[in-house]
């Protein structure tokens, strides 16, 4: 074997190859026009700055880029992606690596190839199995989108041109591969298996007939991948830029924050026409792939509302588009430039439809920030022009004249307490916690008498709390999460004037809104403090040994709901499942995958408790079937609009004797065998339903 | 066009009332103030009337109260209107006091439409609205719930038991609100912010003694906890025996 002699010679059978360079000039000269195209179309956003962190930007670019992690959370597409990607990228790196090998460190340098021997025996096995990654990935994905034909994906002419003309580089490749190895006929031929493999095919042809055939490969194949370089910024293929781009321009803030407007300052509010978006919500726009993820994880969309994440952000794309032939023909005082967003390019339906639950957020391999926009685009409606669905006005007009949502009296707030012993802050110099027990808590039927149990739970754990009573606000988070932005800050500049005055450091509640708003948002106002949820909350008591629970027989049927704000949002998805555990005798059901980030709205988030659901299904009815559908009896959650919601569910759908809900705090309650009053005994669970249900084994035997 | 909108600012409807220890007045710490809802749709019909127009009506509002109620004023010009006057009182009046002070500022002033809510929720006396057209000698609708201007003259709705009337009288006349008129609009931020920064015109009231003075306030009798009389078929003869005798519900 002979094998030290092993190397191949570039442009072995080609004539005129000076030419490439030409091209090469021309191609890059479209490509980077392509881009500074799309790059002043961003540019038309607003400043925002996204230039901190540069180092865990690079970071996040290695963990969701290079390392797929969000594309492989779904097998099939993100196997086929991956595949794809470590081909053309190892390729690319082979590419590149012959032409610094001849064009630099040959031409330039005077070098001898380093591209010989061993090493390249090597280098050319690495690029056979890199060209048969991709081919394998370009059969996945055509098969996918034009055989399997999931509901996610849309197919446009770009899909077929590039999938083909993908598969056709790298097929003319390995002809080429094939050819040049039947005439040349090296010895190690064999390291190039693929090419091998053709030219056994081609050795039947007449030698002649080999070199003309490679020639017009050749030349096929470069034209082709030269021509595809150019078309990038002009094709999907074009994600290959923004994606990482738009990785590297994440954002640091938290999950559950949106961002604030100035209000005193501006002069006009959200988001009206498509340059009031920042710069990263218009490359946002440019890096989606139209991969379908957010639109198959929606409650909207799979309730049936006219909402899809996917379609917004490409309706968005294509007003960018427009208005940039608009701009361009400078008339920007165009009708087209002055037509609000919502009406035109977004329906009403659609704005309102999101519950903010993020899930598409969290679907999203490439990072595109969703919620922001919608928000903005609801501030908009809201604060320039008061036009929103009507049933709001009274939501708004409950927040603020009587500081909650329900609009029931604010003097009325801390009713639920009755007889129970609770500290007020206003009248308590000293106290470690304040309970901030929020709108639903305090008002609600159902959701008043697991704030009552709680309070017994962190009595019975002697933990040193007050509540503010009539002097707490609501939190803001629906107003704000309604595009009411200044009635958010309003609400939440009140109560983060309570809570200094009086020195307030740890707030406890049993809200996953109220939680989510106090700890993430309230900052960005001053308002800084150690927040936590109940959840959490009942969690570290259990660590401190501070509560012991016992055991209790329920049913066996049991599902615990991950809420979007506690679960998705914040990442407490342990804790509750711990608690239930050393309570709970029996294994948790999941309801197939639509659990931890994959969880599946309740309908109420985003302000959706408190508008009309009438387009298509109910979510809380899509979502308590995926429960009926695994024979969940009791359903457990950890948020009073989940409780609610669900609850409506179950009396909608007349299932009451098939499956109650039940409070963490109430699981927690009961297995401290704690009760709140004598007369409430009877009704731990639900209305109709007694503590012996909760207790048998199966509440249908 | 000049359209004047009186307005009251009363105590939320959701409030809950207390009383002085004396029992003599209403205890206002802990009352949320909103902008009266009668008046919020002689309020709103007043813009719909400006949009409709040409751009040269004004919409004057109109108040009677202490510092405070200038929040009711700031709500109405958010909402919309163009300028906003408080006749600055301390004390509680009654309806012919009112009325008596708002015609002192009317009588100086050209109007075409003089709009009221058709009473306020807090007394519910439904009284000032009349009584101003009395003084002023106008034409005066009570309770519409529609209005159509045309070439001077107004022609109006009003819901009756039986059906409704029509009625049309010459401007300027008074005309006071019923709900059903329209639906008020919920104040865009551009105009809250605008409403901030609007002057109100502050008038010294020398407001009549009150010819009515209220003596005494009363708590609504608590409501009773409700009784079960027993279970299934059994429980039915005492149920209807108390139904007749104790509620005489028959």
């Amino acid at each position: 074997m002979h094998h030290d002699l092993a190397s191949r010679e570039v442009f072995w059978n080609i004539s005129y190859n000076y030419i490439i360079y030409f091209l090469l000039v021309v191609v890059s000269t479209i490509f980077f026009i392509g881009i500074y195209r799309r790059v002043r179309l961003w540019r038309r956003g607003r400043p925002e700055n996204r230039f901190d962190h540069m180092g865990k930007r690079l970071l996040a670019v290695l963990k969701y880029g290079v390392a797929h992690h969000k594309i492989l959370k779904e097998s099939y597409p993100g196997i086929m992606h991956a595949a794809i990607f470590v081909g053309f990228v190892l390729l690319l790196i082979g590419t590149t690596t012959v032409s610094f090998d001849y064009d630099v460190w040959g031409l330039l340098f005077g070098q001898q190839s380093f591209l010989r021997g061993p090493f390249y025996l090597y280098f050319s096995f690495a690029l056979e199995l890199a060209g048969l990654s991709a081919l394998i990935g370009i059969i996945m994905a055509l098969y996918r989108r034009y055989i399997r034909r999931p509901d996610g994906l849309t197919n446009k002419h770009d899909d077929l041109i590039f999938l083909a003309g993908l598969g056709i580089i790298i097929l003319t490749g390995f002809l080429i591969e094939g050819s040049r190895l039947a005439a040349t006929q090296p010895e190690w031929a064999r390291w190039s298996f693929v090419g091998y493999g053709v030219s056994l095919i081609l050795s039947g042809l007449a030698p002649d007939n080999v070199l003309l055939l490679h020639r017009i490969l050749w030349w096929s194949h470069l034209s082709l991948a030269f021509g595809f370089i150019a078309y990038i910024p002009f094709s999907k293929l074009f994600h290959m830029i923004t994606s990482p781009l738009n990785i590297f321009f994440l954002s640091f803030k938290p999950k559950g924050e949106i961002t604030s407007i100035d209000i005193e300052h501006s002069e006009t509010f959200g988001v009206s026409h498509i340059d009031n978006f920042t710069w990263k919500h218009l490359l946002d726009l440019d890096a989606c792939t139209r991969c379908g993820r957010c639109q198959d994880q929606c409650p909207a969309y799979l309730s049936g509302k006219p909402l899809s994440p996917k379609k917004l952000i490409l309706d968005l794309l294509d007003e960018l588009n427009r208005t940039a032939k608009c701009s361009s023909s400078n008339a920007v005082t165009n009708d087209a430039l002055n037509h609000t967003l919502v009406g035109s390019v977004v329906t009403h339906d659609e704005l309102w439809a999101c519950t903010t639950c993020r899930a598409c957020m969290e679907a999203c391999p490439v990072l595109i920030e969703h919620i922001d926009k919608i928000i903005d685009l609801r501030r908009d409606r809201v604060l320039m022009d008061s036009d929103f669905p009507r049933e709001l006005q009274a939501t708004f007009r409950g927040m603020e004249t009587n500081y909650n949502p329900w609009n029931i009296g604010h003097v009325k707030r801390a009713d639920w307490v009755q007889d129970l012993n609770i500290k007020k802050a206003t009248e308590n110099d000293t106290f470690e916690y304040l309970w901030f027990v929020g709108c639903a808590a305090s008002f609600d039927d159902r959701a008043q008498k697991v704030s009552r149990y709680f309070a017994k739970i962190l009595n019975a754990a002697k933990v040193d709390y007050a509540i503010l009573g009539a002097e707490e606000k609501c939190c803001g988070e629906t107003a704000r999460r309604l595009g009411n932005e200044y009635l958010a800050q309003m609400l939440m500049e009140m109560n983060i004037s309570t809570f200094n005055e009086l020195h307030v450091k740890k707030i406890i509640t049993t809200c996953p809104h109220c939680y989510n708003t106090l700890k993430n948002e309230y900052p960005a106002f001053n308002g800084v403090y150690e927040v936590y949820h109940s959840t959490e909350f009942i969690y570290k008591l259990l660590k401190e040994n501070k509560l012991s629970l016992n055991r209790i027989n329920l049913s066996s049927k049991m599902a615990f709901h991950d809420s979007c704000y506690l679960g998705r949002v914040n990442d407490i998805y342990e804790q509750p499942r711990e608690i239930i555990n050393r309570i709970h005798l029996h294994q948790l059901i999941e309801p197939g995958e639509k659990h931890h980030e994959k969880s599946f709205c309740c309908g109420a988030g985003g302000g959706r408790m408190w508008l009309d659901e009438t387009i298509g299904e109910r979510i809380n009815h899509v979502r308590l079937d995926q429960f009926a559908a695994m024979d969940v009896q009791q359903l457990v959650t950890a948020c009073p609009y989940c409780l609610i919601m669900f609850d409506d569910a179950i009396k909608d759908k007349g299932i009451e004797h098939k499956m109650n809900t039940v409070d963490l705090i109430e699981m927690v309650a009961m297995s401290l065998n704690l009760k709140c009053t004598d007369e409430e005994a009877d009704d731990l669970v639900v209305e109709g339903k007694g503590e012996k249900d909760l207790f048998s084994v199966d509440i249908t035997s | 066009m000049n359209i004047i909108v009186c307005i009251k600012q009363v105590a939320d409807t959701e409030t809950r009332i207390r009383l002085t220890p004396d029992k003599k007045t209403i205890d206002t710490s802990d009352i949320n103030w909103i902008l009266n809802p009668y008046d919020e749709f002689a309020v709103e019909e007043a813009l719909r009337i400006k949009e409709k127009g040409q751009g040269n009506d004004i919409i004057t509002v109109i108040t009677i109260g202490p510092e405070r109620t200038t929040a009711a004023l700031r709500s109405a010009l958010a909402m919309g209107a163009d300028e906003a006057i408080r006749i600055d009182v301390e004390d509680n009046l009654d309806s012919l006091a009112t009325a008596n002070l708002l015609v002192d500022v009317l009588k100086n002033f050209e109007f075409d439409l003089l709009l009221f809510g058709k009473q306020a929720v807090d007394d519910d006396n439904a009284q000032v609205g009349t009584l101003v057209a009395e003084k002023l000698d106008l034409p005066c609708v009570t309770v519409i719930t529609e209005l159509k201007l045309d070439q001077g003259k107004v022609t109006v709705k009003r819901e009756l038991e039986v059906g409704a009337e029509f009625i049309s009288t010459s401007l300027p006349a008074v005309l006071t609100a019923e709900k059903g008129l329209n639906e008020p609009r919920y104040p865009a931020l551009r105009g809250i912010m605008m409403a901030k920064k609007k002057s109100v015109d502050l008038r010294e009231g020398k407001a009549d003694e009150s010819k009515i003075v209220v003596t005494g306030y009363q708590y609504p009798p608590e409501r009773k906890g409700g009784k079960i009389v027993g279970k299934g078929q059994e429980a039915v003869p005492e149920l209807i025996r108390l139904l007749r005798e104790e509620a005489k519900v028959f």
